[in-house]
This record gives C-alpha cells, sequence and structure tokens, in this order.
C-alpha cells in the first residue's frame, strides 16, 4: 500500500483528500504545516507528497527545499490555490502542479501517474 | 603877360565849379575851360593817370611829384620825351602831378603858342586851382569808394538776408549762387561740399559749364585742403581767357566746401582784388548759414530716419501681437505670412513659406499668401485700403480659407525640395543661414547682416540657375517653374527674394516673397526689415511647433498616466484577490469537494442527491470566477510558441462542447487553408477563445448559429490572421458596447464579468486587436486580428503594449 502525506493548513482541506485518498486505496498521514511535515517525513517514509504552498510559518516552497535536501527522488504533487508559481516551481523542484479544486479527479489522476499506477 | 587874369573872378568861378553838384567830368572840364580862359592858353589839359605811358617825362613828374614850368621850349631837355608825349611840347607850358595821400591823380596840363613868363603870383594862382582840382577828384573818388562800399554792404546784407531766408539745403545753395554771380558780376559759378560719407567734395549747385572743367575740381580740392582763398587770372597765351575765384567753407576751422565764381561780366571779364574780399566776406557768412542748414538737413534726416523706425517698429509691435494671438501652427503661419503680405504690413505681393524637415532632409512647400492673378490683387489691395482698426487686429482676424485654396497654394504644398540641393536658392538660404535678394534673373545679391558684401557665384550663373530646371528658372528647383507657370511669365526675370527663418538656433524654413504683380524693386532695406520681422515670426512659430510637440507629449502623458491607474487598479485588485481568493477557496474546494462525496454516497433515487449536485454546480461557478479574477489579475509568464490557430480554436471548441450539448445550435466552421502559425500561449490563447465561444452559447441561449472563420488578412501592407466568432444572440446593448473590456464594469444585471477583459488582456499581450461589430437583436461577430509568425515574432514572453481599441458600431435597421 502506498503511502502518501498531505501538507496542508487548511483542517478541512486535510480532512478531504485523506478521506479520498483512502478511499483510492492509500494510506496517508497528515501534516498542518512544512514543520510537521518534516518531522514526519522520516518516520512515515511517504511515497508522496501533497504540499500545499500558501502555509504559516515555515511555506511550502521553503519546504520543498528541504525535502529536497533529504529526499532527493520524493515525488512531490505541489498544491495551490491558483497557478502562480507553476512555471518556477515544476521547473526546479517539484514534480507536480494541481491546482486546488472541488473536483479531485485531476489531483487523483496526477497522484497514480507519479505512483506508476496508470 | 598878356592878361592878368583877376584872381579873385578866376578863383570864384573854380570853387563855384568845384562846390556845384555837377557831374565829375563836367566839373574837370568847366575848371579846365576857366583856366584856358583866364591864362588865355592855347590847351588845358587833364592827364588821367592811366594815360600817362610809364617811360616818358610825364610819368617821372609823377613819380618825382615835381611840378614842371617851361617858359621858353627850346630850353627843355627833350632827352626823357617820347614821341606821343611831343605833342605836348609847346614852346611855354606848366605840368602839375596832381595827387591824393597815397596814389597820383594824374598831371594839369597848360599849353601856351607862346613863350611867357610866369610871375609868381600866376604861378600861386595856378598851383591854388590845381590843388583845388586835387580836391575835386579826390573828393570824387571818396565819393565812389563810399558808394562801393555802400553797395557791397548792401550785397551782403542782401546776402546775409537770402542765406537766413530758408533752411531748405537745395535752395540755399542756388540762393548762394545768384546772389554772388549778381553780387560779384560773375558768368558762372560751382558750389561743392564735403560728403562725410564719401569724404569727396560733391557739387551741390552749379551756373554754366564751368564745373564739367576739370580745372574746376583740381582747385576746389586744393582750395579745400589748404584752407586758403585762390584766386586766377589767365589772359595771355592762346588759351581763352580765365578769371577765377574760389575760397573755403570753414567752420571751427575745418572746411566743409568751396565757392568758386568764373568771369567777370565786364572787359575785361577780370575780377579785382575788391570782388575777390567781397567772395572771403561771402564765403564767411554762407559759411554759418551753409553749416545750419546742414546741420538742419541732417538732424531732419535723422528724424526722418527715426520716424521710420519708429513706424517699422510700430509696425513689428503690431504684427508681434497679432502673433501672440494664437498658438496653433496653422493659423500663425497663415498670420505671419499674410502679414508680410499686407499693406500696412511689409507690403510684398506674394509670400510663399517652406519648412524644414530634418526627418526628411528636405524643405516643404507650408503655405503660400498671396493672388493668383494681378486681377485678384488689384481686388484684395482695394478691399483692404477699406478697411479700418488696428493692424493687429486685421491679420488676426483674418481667416485662412479663402487664400489657402488658391493655385499658388496648392502649388507649393506640392513642392519638396532636397536640402543638399545647393544650386536652389531655397536650400542655400536653409544652409547659409542668410537672406538672398535675387533682382533679376542674373543679379543675385546676397545681404550680410553687418556688411553689404554683394555674393557672386563663381560659376557662370545661367550654369548654376539652370542645373535642375530645363528652363533656366532662377530658383534652380521646381519653384520657380511653377509660380511661374501659371502666370505665364517669363521664369528668367522673376526677381524675388529669400528670407530663414530662425527658430532656436537653427533655420527652420525659408520665406520667399516677391512683388510680381507692382513689379516693385525689392530693397536691401525692405529685406532688413522683413528680417527683423521674421526674427519674431520665427521664433513663435518655433514656439507653436514646440507646444505641438507638447500637447502631444501631454496627450501621451494622460494616456500613459491612464493606463498606469488602470495598471495600479489591477495590481490592487491582484493583491485583494489573491488575498480574498485564498480565504475563499480554500474552504470552497472543502464545501464542493465534501459535497461530492455526499452525493457520490446518495443513490440515485434519492431526492436529495439534486441538492448536492446543485451545490457542486455552485461551487465550480464560483471556482471560475474565481480563477477568472485570478487570470486577469496577475501577468503569468507566458510560454510562447508556435501554434496553428486552427488547433487551439477546435480545443477551445471541444472544452467548451465537452459534456454539453447544443441540440438547437448550429456551427459553421470556415477554416481557411494553409494559414500561417501564431506565436504565442497555448493556455491563454485557448482560454480566450473558449471564454468567446462560451460568451456565443449563452448571448444564443440554446438555439442559434454560431459561425467561426478563420482567414488571412492584409493590414498596413503586412499581412495578420483574422479569427471572427459570429453569434445570432441578442447583441450587445449599445450603452455597454464602451465597457465591455472594462474589467470593473458590471451589466445591469449586476454580473461581474471577466471574460471579455480577460480575452481583451490576452490578444494584446499577443500583439493582437480585437473588434467588436455589433448588431443589437441580431447578434455580434468579434474579430480578432493577431500577427502571423513572420511579422509577430519579435518579443518571446514579452508584454506587447496596450494598443488602442477599436470598436465598430453599427446602428440596428
Amino acid at each position: 500500500m502506498k503511502k502518501i502525506l498531505i501538507v496542508d493548513d487548511e483542517e478541512n482541506i486535510r480532512f478531504l483528500y485523506k478521506t479520498e485518498l483512502e478511499e483510492e486505496g492509500f494510506m496517508v498521514e497528515l501534516a498542518k504545516n512544512g514543520e510537521e511535515a518534516l518531522e514526519k517525513l522520516p518516520l512515515f517514509k511517504p511515497d508522496l507528497i501533497t504540499l500545499d504552498i500558501k502555509m504559516p510559518g515555515m511555506n511550502g516552497i521553503e519546504t520543498l527545499k528541504r525535502i529536497r535536501e533529504i529526499e532527493r527522488h520524493l515525488p512531490v504533487v505541489m498544491c495551490s490555490a491558483y497557478g502562480e508559481y507553476k512555471q518556477d516551481i515544476t521547473t526546479w523542484a517539484s514534480d507536480a502542479y494541481v491546482v486546488k479544486c472541488a473536483d479531485l479527479t485531476e489531483l487523483k489522476t496526477t497522484i497514480r501517474k507519479l505512483l506508476g499506477l496508470l | 603877360m598878356a592878361a592878368h587874369p583877376d584872381s579873385y573872378d578866376l578863383l570864384k568861378s573854380i570853387i563855384h565849379l568845384s562846390t556845384s553838384s555837377i557831374h565829375i567830368e563836367t566839373k574837370l572840364d568847366g575848371m579846365l575851360q576857366t583856366i584856358s580862359d583866364a591864362f588865355e592858353s592855347d590847351r588845358c589839359l587833364f592827364l588821367r593817370p592811366d594815360k600817362i605811358n610809364e617811360n616818358g617825362f610825364l610819368s617821372r613828374l609823377t613819380s618825382e611829384k615835381k611840378t614842371l614850368w617851361v617858359e621858353e621850349v627850346s630850353s627843355f631837355n627833350k632827352k626823357e620825351v617820347l614821341s606821343e608825349e611831343e605833342d605836348l611840347l609847346c614852346p611855354s607850358f606848366v605840368c602839375i602831378p596832381l595827387y591824393d595821400e597815397t596814389s597820383s591823380q594824374g598831371i594839369l596840363y597848360i599849353g601856351f603858342s607862346k613863350s611867357r613868363r610866369f610871375s609868381p603870383q600866376e604861378t600861386d594862382l595856378i598851383l591854388l586851382i590845381a590843388k583845388e582840382m586835387e580836391e575835386v577828384i579826390r573828393n570824387v573818388h571818396l565819393h565812389q569808394k563810399a558808394e562801393q562800399t555802400i553797395s557791397d554792404l548792401t550785397a551782403l546784407h542782401e546776402m546775409g538776408k537770402a542765406v537766413t531766408s530758408t533752411l531748405k539745403l537745395e535752395e540755399l545753395f542756388e540762393l548762394i549762387i545768384a546772389t554772388g554771380l549778381k553780387t560779384l558780376k560773375a558768368k558762372g559759378g560751382v558750389l561743392r561740399v564735403l560728403d562725410r560719407r564719401t569724404g569727396e567734395l560733391e557739387v551741390k549747385c552749379s551756373l554754366g559749364e564751368y564745373h564739367l572743367n576739370p580745372l574746376d575740381e583740381k582747385i576746389a580740392k586744393r582750395v579745400f585742403h589748404t584752407r586758403t582763398p585762390f584766386s586766377l587770372h589767365h589772359f595771355s597765351g592762346e588759351k581763352p581767357s580765365l578769371s577765377i575765384l574760389c575760397a573755403p567753407f570753414l567752420s571751427k576751422g575745418k572746411g566743409f566746401g568751396t565757392l568758386t565764381f568764373y568771369d567777370k561780366e565786364a572787359d575785361p571779364p577780370k575780377f579785382d582784388e575788391r570782388d575777390f574780399q567781397l567772395l572771403l566776406t561771402m564765403a564767411n557768412q554762407m559759411s554759418c548759414a551753409i553749416e545750419n542748414a546742414l546741420v538742419h538737413y541732417e538732424t531732419s534726416e535723422i528724424a526722418r530716419q527715426h520716424e521710420k523706425r519708429v513706424k517699422q517698429l510700430s509696425t513689428l509691435w503690431e504684427l508681434n501681437k497679432a502673433l501672440l494671438t494664437t498658438v496653433n501652427f496653422e493659423r500663425i503661419v497663415h498670420m505671419t505670412l499674410t502679414a508680410i503680405t499686407i499693406g500696412d504690413g511689409l507690403g510684398f505681393n506674394r509670400a510663399m513659406l517652406f519648412m524644414v524637415s530634418e526627418k526628411k532632409r528636405i524643405l516643404e512647400g507650408t503655405l503660400a499668401v498671396g493672388p493668383d492673378s494681378a486681377e485678384e490683387a488689384g481686388r484684395i489691395w482695394s478691399t483692404l485700403s477699406q478697411r479700418k482698426g488696428n493692424l493687429s487686429d486685421l491679420i488676426a482676424q483674418i481667416q485662412p480659407s479663402p487664400e489657402t485654396n488658391s493655385i499658388l497654394n496648392s502649388i507649393v504644398k506640392g513642392i519638396q525640395i532636397p536640402l543638399e540641393q545647393e544650386e536652389c536658392i531655397l536650400s542655400r538660404t536653409v544652409l547659409e543661414g542668410r537672406p538672398f535678394n535675387i533682382r533679376f534673373p542674373y543679379s543675385e545679391v546676397g545681404i550680410e547682416s553687418e556688411s553689404t558684401r554683394s555674393y557672386r557665384t563663381d560659376s557662370h550663373r545661367e550654369g548654376w540657375l539652370q542645373i535642375h530646371c530645363e528652363r533656366g528658372c532662377s530658383l534652380g528647383s521646381e519653384v520657380g517653374c511653377y509660380v511661374s507657370e501659371h502666370l505665364s511669365r517669363d521664369p528668367k526675370v522673376y526677381s524675388f527674394a529669400t528670407m530663414p527663418l530662425w527658430g532656436k538656433g537653427k533655420v527652420i524654413g525659408v520665406i520667399l516673397v516677391d512683388n510680381l504683380y507692382n513689379q516693385n524693386p525689392i530693397a536691401d532695406e525692405d529685406i532688413q526689415f522683413l528680417s527683423m520681422f521674421t526674427n519674431q515670426a520665427g521664433l513663435a512659430i518655433e514656439n507653436t511647433i514646440l507646444y505641438r510637440n507638447l500637447e502631444e507629449v501631454h496627450q501621451e502623458l494622460k494616456e500613459t498616466q491612464a493606463l498606469l491607474v488602470h495598471q495600479e487598479k489591477m495590481v490592487a485588485l491582484g493583491e485583494l484577490s489573491t488575498n480574498i481568493a485564498h480565504e475563499i477557496k480554500n474552504p470552497l474546494v472543502a464545501i464542493g469537494g465534501f459535497a461530492r462525496l455526499l452525493e457520490k454516497a446518495k443513490p440515485v433515487e434519492d431526492p436529495e442527491k439534486q441538492f448536492y449536485q446543485a451545490i457542486i454546480k455552485e461551487v465550480a461557478r464560483l471556482e471560475k470566477v474565481l480563477d477568472d479574477v485570478h487570470t486577469y489579475t496577475h501577468d503569468e509568464s507566458l510560454a510562447f510558441k508556435e501554434w496553428g490557430l486552427r488547433h487551439i480554436l477546435e480545443d477551445s471548441l471541444a472544452m467548451v462542447s465537452e459534456g454539453v450539448h447544443f441540440e438547437d445550435i448550429q456551427l459553421v466552421k470556415q477554416f481557411a487553408e494553409g494559414l500561417h502559425k501564431v506565436k504565442g500561449d497555448y493556455h491563454q490563447l485557448k482560454q480566450a477563445f473558449s471564454n468567446l465561444i462560451s460568451n456565443a452559447y449563452q448571448a444564443m441561449n440554446g438555439k442559434g448559429t454560431l459561425s467561426i472563420r478563420i482567414h488571412p488578412i492584409l493590414k498596413n501592407g503586412s499581412s495578420f490572421i483574422r479569427v471572427e466568432v459570429e453569434d445570432t444572440g441578442k447583441g450587445i446593448d449599445p450603452e455597454n458596447l464602451h465597457n465591455i473590456f472594462n474589467p470593473f464594469y458590471s451589466t445591469k444585471d449586476g454580473r461581474l464579468g471577466l471574460g471579455l477583459p480577460i480575452i481583451h488582456k490576452i490578444i494584446l499581450s499577443h500583439q493582437g486587436q480585437i473588434e467588436v461589430d455589433n448588431h443589437p437583436g441580431e447578434g455580434v461577430t468579434f474579430i480578432i486580428t493577431l500577427p502571423p509568425l513572420a511579422g509577430g515574432d519579435s518579443e518571446e514572453g514579452g508584454k506587447a503594449k496596450e494598443q488602442p481599441l477599436k470598436i465598430v458600431l453599427e446602428a440596428s435597421q
């Protein structure tokens, strides 16, 4: 069973993603900010991370940099309300960029692609 | 002694004669007769000094003042007697020299036919009578002298009166010559006065032909330079006799002229010492008068020049006042040329203006003012002469309309002369920055500001005049030909002047003036006046040009400012929307996400399922609005690549139509083959076109025809690709038409539609253009033109300059 770490400051978003992704058959762990995500990373050892960009404290971009220092090849999907940093981020660090949407089809498809499930 | 005259009676009759008022000759005759009668002499004579021969014995007697008594002629020493004097050698005779204080008056001679002795009584008596005769002659001489002096004084008085009677130089000179002629009884005279500018003596007045004789000038010069009077009498040889008197006019020790008189009206025509003295006195007296008159003349000359200057200045002032009434280029140019041609202004017949175009390096005909024909000229002049009021008002009131339509104006406006064409006077006026006065076909005179050095070209005139004009027009260009052609005159006899128009430190144009109709010659003075005026006009014109540029810049600035304000609004909106959108979007995603979960969990037949569906649909709509706001307010870096528009449109159509079926909407696609690709961002272009198509579907409310056409067009000489999206909906309310691309504008139903502003923004950032062809009630066509790859691939990912939006409005039928 593939493990996914969901990093988002919005509790309901975490809850929604967890529900949807567990329904898809993934093991899900949650982190409410960058610091927590970095703490949980060595313990949980996820196969993929979804990372929100705009978060209080350590934001998504900073967290992504730190993750890349530890796990160079771990797939990371950036999730943001809008596509404002899409160009920058995808070119240097992340593996995918998904604009948040109530319809999670795109997110799920992206995750499956990155985990080699499609 | 034969008879003893009664000495008392004799003396009585002598004294009687001497005191009588009869003429001197009669008096002397009477006295001689009385002597003859009293002494019974045979001959009694009075010998005048001029009848006495110098070498004879009479002359010796005169010089020695010795009385000769000869009682017996045989005892008289005849050695000294000249042949003509032998006649006087009577047997007995007496010679008594008569003289006054200074000179000899002659000799009293009494001759007797017989020898006789003179008693002491007789000797005394004769000597007494001789004394009396001396007295008579002396009196007469004195009288004559007195009369002469009185007449001289009268003459001088007359002259004094005459010369002070006028201050007019010409009259004065004539008077001096006439009075001098009368006083000196001369046959002719010459008056010369020094010309201060040339330093030469100039003949101001003359009578007779004497001034033509080179000798006259020579003498005058000598007298003038030495300041010494001069007289010459020439009476021998074969040359005609000549008598000259010449005196200098002196003032404060300096000479300023000469006065010469020739040949006395007498025989011989010789002036005497008295005439010479008289001339000197006259010259002295006249010097003052002439000097006064000269000063008066010079003063009035200066006054006249001043008056002229004042008039010119006031004209200039009036003209400048008129120039100050406007900053409009066309008006100021027209006013300038009008001022040059108006009679009260500079009074030229015609004026033409050529402005320098720095960019194109040419002179462009800008405007011409002046009548097309002599008849028109006369008509205009007569109308103008009836007008009243200030010159400045007059010029300011003149409307450019009638004259600007003249043939001349249209000809001049079509003229373009390369600045480098140095054969053309107009170009040379610009290049050399100085005026030219072409007086006649081949006498060109350049006017220097400081010295009036006349200008000559080295090459043969005809050559350079004809270089660019086969007909030899003196402008060396089309101007002369065209200008003269419609006047059917020979261009070779066209006189004109050119004047550079100075802006700030550079020549900004050339003014050409002529007097074609009245043929008045253009004087250097006219050119100077013109120069004074054009200096002002040049600045005024320069100012209007600057003002015009300033206005353009101001306009640009205003537009830029508006753009900046707009962009600032966008930035503000962007920040606001980013903040708000983040706050809204996350809950919205949660709401929508859980609604989907709930909806999925509900069985199909559950009536609550459609409630969840409603939530999902509305959340989707809200998400769309948020995405639109975000797209509009954020300049995302674009990925410009080459795309076929056809491909993008197909994708857009597919995206809009996905899952939706518009059964009653007919889709018409007209895509031209072989279109050029465009450079752009796929997602943005797709968003723009899908928005357009989506709008069209919505406008038709499920029923109608959607036409999409793509074809190449030619615009401003380069090819573009044109996309037309036409619907058959209601069209756009004309009231809203101007605001459809304004992101802050909401329609009457209160909806904030960001669709069209986003399309507008995307198309502009692709250097394209969007137009609206609106037919209210029938439908609307959006026309988008994009530059093809060849023309529009310069700026990779750059933002295109915002271009004005063109909206085609058509009223409903």
